[in-house]
């Protein structure tokens, strides 16, 4: 039987849509779960951003094996902005590193974001999601710096939610 | 004076001609030692989980002292703090209190009741430690690379010079058991190494900053335990000659060599030369290193320090080491994964045995186990860490049988010599005109696997000097087996290759064994049916000559026959040379120039290709209901029973031998 190129690519299609809006959804189910447990004197703020660190420390032990500083700085710097940004595309959204003006600076470009759509589902304020944005990136960064004995800091200059049209984070060593 | 401790006269052995260099005596520190060989400490998980030494790993330590003919031969590296942040394996020997002298003397007394030199090893095993525990201790807390290892807290100064006592007071109860030679392992990301390393080591102490701070605790450790063993006592210390670290910031060459003048200086009697870390990126001891690869760093260690110098690292035959010796680029051959495969390696090569030397193929499954918390074990010695199992030593047949063995690979080789030894008349009969069977076009696949060859060698000849016939050319059939009548038949005959449906007429469709052997015409763009090692070895084959390789298999991974220790060779190798993999897939449409892949969840899509390699394999069922019929005693080995890796055909082969 032929293979119809068009009927396979659009299941494939489908289902990766699917399993991405599930990454968000599935993210704020467990707010739901971990707003109930905690009661009414924990903030939904201070939930959020908790999640968010304890997951970036996770994902940054990921980044540890695949980053390389032999390559040298400039290369080091484009290969994190890229795997930063990649998490991105791996949850839907559309994003980019870019290299800054300034050397040892990139920047990471985010223009279409699926964690804002599914924070309306559940009733997230819009400032949330920034926040926890930020804060998961920068946690990622700790291992990072200390694996490699480096700097780096990470720091959100627009944001989606924010009604900035796009998010644009600048990764940066700091001296 | 130096001081003897056993005497040996080497002279009249075809090994000590042949191999002058490797048989004559060094002096190391204040003890004289009769050869330059050494039993490097080697974990093998064989104690028991409270540090106390097992019957078991006294009879694994006894064979290898056997091999030694009196050079050195080393327990496994013990571990010394009660907290268990320094036991990096689960069967580690402890020596953090007196109650482990009495295990320690066992293991003293068995390597000098076979008249060799007997050394102990500190070993804190750091960054790559803890593991019974939920985090381990180090200069400084840098993340772990590899998750599989546990999270690392800095030590304070206080606990630094507890640990510097630890070692210390462990060299006392070393002493107090018996042992001659006293060594502190500082290699591969174990605790002395972390705190030579800048990589690990960000403290701002006296032990952290420069290279001297840096080796700070190291030089103590040296001082203090030479303080408690003596002039007597040589204390040794094992280091990175390279930590191949670069890409983490590691130490350069140039301080590594400056450690060793710092331990010469600091009063080891001897280095002992490693190269890169756990951690490490690139490989070091797998068989896609040539032998003798990293010989010219035990030659710049020894431009660098006066004292001894000892190497192992893929030097599998005397003739690298010994002329190694006489060029005065190393002092003593150590040898560690050689004398897991073969405990006797080199007596043997002493009783110019070296045609029966069983060699290790470097496949790494001894470290894979040990870092999976199993007991030893070998590849190809299946009496590895059984040495103390009566049931695994061959004993005379109770009832001398005839046997008929049909396939002359590794498996049914095997079995051959060890049932011939036990005293049964033995058969062998193989289709082919030589020894080998598959692996004898396995063996052909890229990047060192000609090594594996060295098992039927060691094989062939067994069979040969235990009296087994072998008829080649005959290929075994029911009528064969009709008119011979053999009390017992031993189904060896290798995996049988499914057929894709409707390619049985097709030229295009081959099988592997017939690509390795350049029987097969193959294309250009070529895909290979089956993602377990034979699929891998012949893609990386078919890749080497240029052509575009594409697997695709039914395995969720590509190689999940391969140990893991070695696997990442494999995929890099396969990336490096473009070959594609579609895992979790099988073929579903055979067409003109291409195949349909069908995935695990139904999705299809055709992949371009003029040849179809079937490496997938099945279990062989032929003459199995003929044996039946006849009511002969039957066993099916190797790849004839499940098809699986040249281990399980040495391991099946080793068994059923022992049980007719």
């Amino acid at each position: 039987m032929p293979v119809n190129a068009e009927k396979e690519i659009t299941k494939l299609w489908r289902n990766l849509h699917n399993a991405q809006s599930e990454i968000c959804k599935t993210f704020y189910r467990w707010r739901e779960v971990a707003i109930e447990v905690a009661g009414p004197d924990v903030k939904p703020l201070d939930i959020a951003l908790k999640a968010a660190e304890m997951m970036g420390k996770d994902m940054g032990k990921n980044f540890l094996p695949r980053l390389n500083w032999l390559k040298g700085e400039e290369t080091f710097m484009m290969n994190l902005g890229r795997a930063l940004a990649g998490i991105w595309v791996t949850e839907g959204g559309t994003a980019m590193a870019e290299k800054g003006e300034n050397p040892g600076e990139i920047f990471i470009r985010c223009t279409r974001c699926p964690w804002p759509t599914a924070a309306k589902e559940f009733g997230v304020p819009m400032e949330e999601v920034a926040l926890t944005r930020e804060r998961l990136f920068q946690t990622i960064l700790e291992d990072v710096n200390v694996f490699f004995n480096i700097n780096l800091k990470i720091e959100m200059l627009k944001a989606i939610p924010r009604g900035e049209g796009e998010y644009l984070l600048k990764l940066y060593k700091e001296e | 004076m130096a001081k003897v401790l056993f005497e040996w006269d080497y002279s009249s052995y075809p090994g000590a001609k042949a191999y002058p260099n490797l048989f004559k005596p060094i002096q190391m520190g204040n003890l004289m030692v009769p050869n330059r060989i050494k039993y490097a400490a080697t974990e093998d998980n064989l104690n028991d989980h409270n540090g106390f030494i097992t019957d078991a790993d006294v009879a694994y330590m006894r064979s290898r002292a056997e091999g030694v003919v009196g050079g050195l031969c080393f327990m496994q590296g013990v571990y010394m703090d009660e907290a268990g942040k320094g036991q990096g394996y689960v069967g580690q020997a402890a020596c953090w209190d007196d109650k482990y002298v009495e295990g320690l003397k066992r293991i003293a007394d068995a390597i000098h009741g076979e008249k060799a030199i007997a050394g102990f090893q500190l070993m804190d095993c750091g960054r790559v430690g803890a593991v019974e525990v939920e985090s381990g201790h180090g200069p400084s807390t840098v993340p772990q690379r590899l998750r599989i290892f546990k999270p690392m807290y800095e030590m304070t100064n206080a606990e630094v010079k507890e640990m510097v006592q630890q070692h210390v007071d462990a060299a006392k109860r070393g002493v107090e058991a018996g042992f001659d030679v006293m060594e502190i392992s500082g290699i591969v990301g174990y605790l002395i190494s972390n705190f030579v390393s800048s990589y690990t080591n960000r403290r701002t102490d006296e032990y952290g900053g420069d290279i001297r701070g840096r080796c700070q605790a190291m030089v103590e450790i040296i001082q203090g335990v030479k303080e408690v063993c003596g002039p007597d006592i040589p204390v040794g210390i094992r280091l990175c000659s390279e930590e191949l670290l670069n890409d983490v910031k590691g130490n350069t060459p140039e301080e590594s060599m400056e450690t060793y003048k710092i331990a010469e200086e600091a009063g080891a009697d001897y280095i002992s030369c490693t190269l890169g870390w756990q951690e490490s990126i690139f490989p070091v001891i797998s068989r896609d290193i040539p032998q003798g690869n990293w010989l010219y760093l035990a030659k710049r260690a020894k431009e660098n320090v006066k004292i001894p110098i000892q190497m192992a690292y893929r030097l599998f035959t005397p003739d690298k080491p010994d002329k190694a010796v006489a060029d005065g680029g190393l002092d003593i051959w150590e040898i560690c994964r050689s004398m897991i495969a073969d405990p006797l390696m080199p007596k043997k090569v002493l009783e110019g045995r070296e045609d029966e030397i069983r060699h290790c193929v470097a496949c790494n499954l001894c470290l894979a186990r040990l870092f999976r918390d199993a007991p030893m074990t070998c590849y190809i010695n299946p009496r590895c860490a059984h040495e103390h199992d009566e049931n695994f030593t061959p004993k005379p047949a109770e009832e001398e049988k005839e046997i008929m063995i049909v396939g002359a690979g590794p498996a049914g080789m095997e079995c051959a010599y060890v049932a011939a030894q036990r005293g049964h008349e033995v058969h062998v009969y193989d289709k082919r005109g030589e020894v080998g069977g598959t692996l004898l076009d396995a063996s052909r696949a890229p990047y060192g696997d000609e090594e594996l060859m060295t098992c039927v060698n060691y094989q062939k000849t067994m069979c040969e000097k235990a009296g087994v016939q072998f008829h080649f050319n005959n290929e075994v059939t029911d009528e064969l087996i009709a008119d011979e009548m053999p009390d017992t038949v031993v189904l060896a005959t290798g995996p049988v290759y499914p057929v894709i449906e409707d390619s049985e007429d097709r030229d295009d469709v081959v099988n592997v064994l017939d690509v390795l052997s350049g029987k097969a015409q193959v294309g250009e763009t070529v895909v290979v049916w089956g993602n377990r090692k034979p699929g891998i070895g012949v893609a990386l084959f078919l890749a080497k000559q240029g052509k575009k390789v594409t697997i695709v298999g039914k395995e969720k991974s590509a190689g999940f026959d391969i140990n893991p220790s070695f696997k990442w060779r494999y995929m890099i190798y396969l990336k490096q040379n473009g070959v594609m993999a579609y895992n979790d897939c099988d073929i579903e449409e055979l067409n003109d120039g291409e195949i349909i892949v069908k995935t695990y969840d139904g999705y299809r899509f055709p992949v371009k290709c003029d040849t179809v390699v079937v490496s997938e394999r099945e279990a062989n069922e032929s003459l199995k209901k003929i044996v039946q019929a006849e009511g002969i005693e039957l066993f099916v080995i190797g790849d004839a029973l499940v098809p699986r890796n040249l281990s399980s055909a040495v391991h099946d082969g080793y068994r059923i031998g022992l049980r007719i």
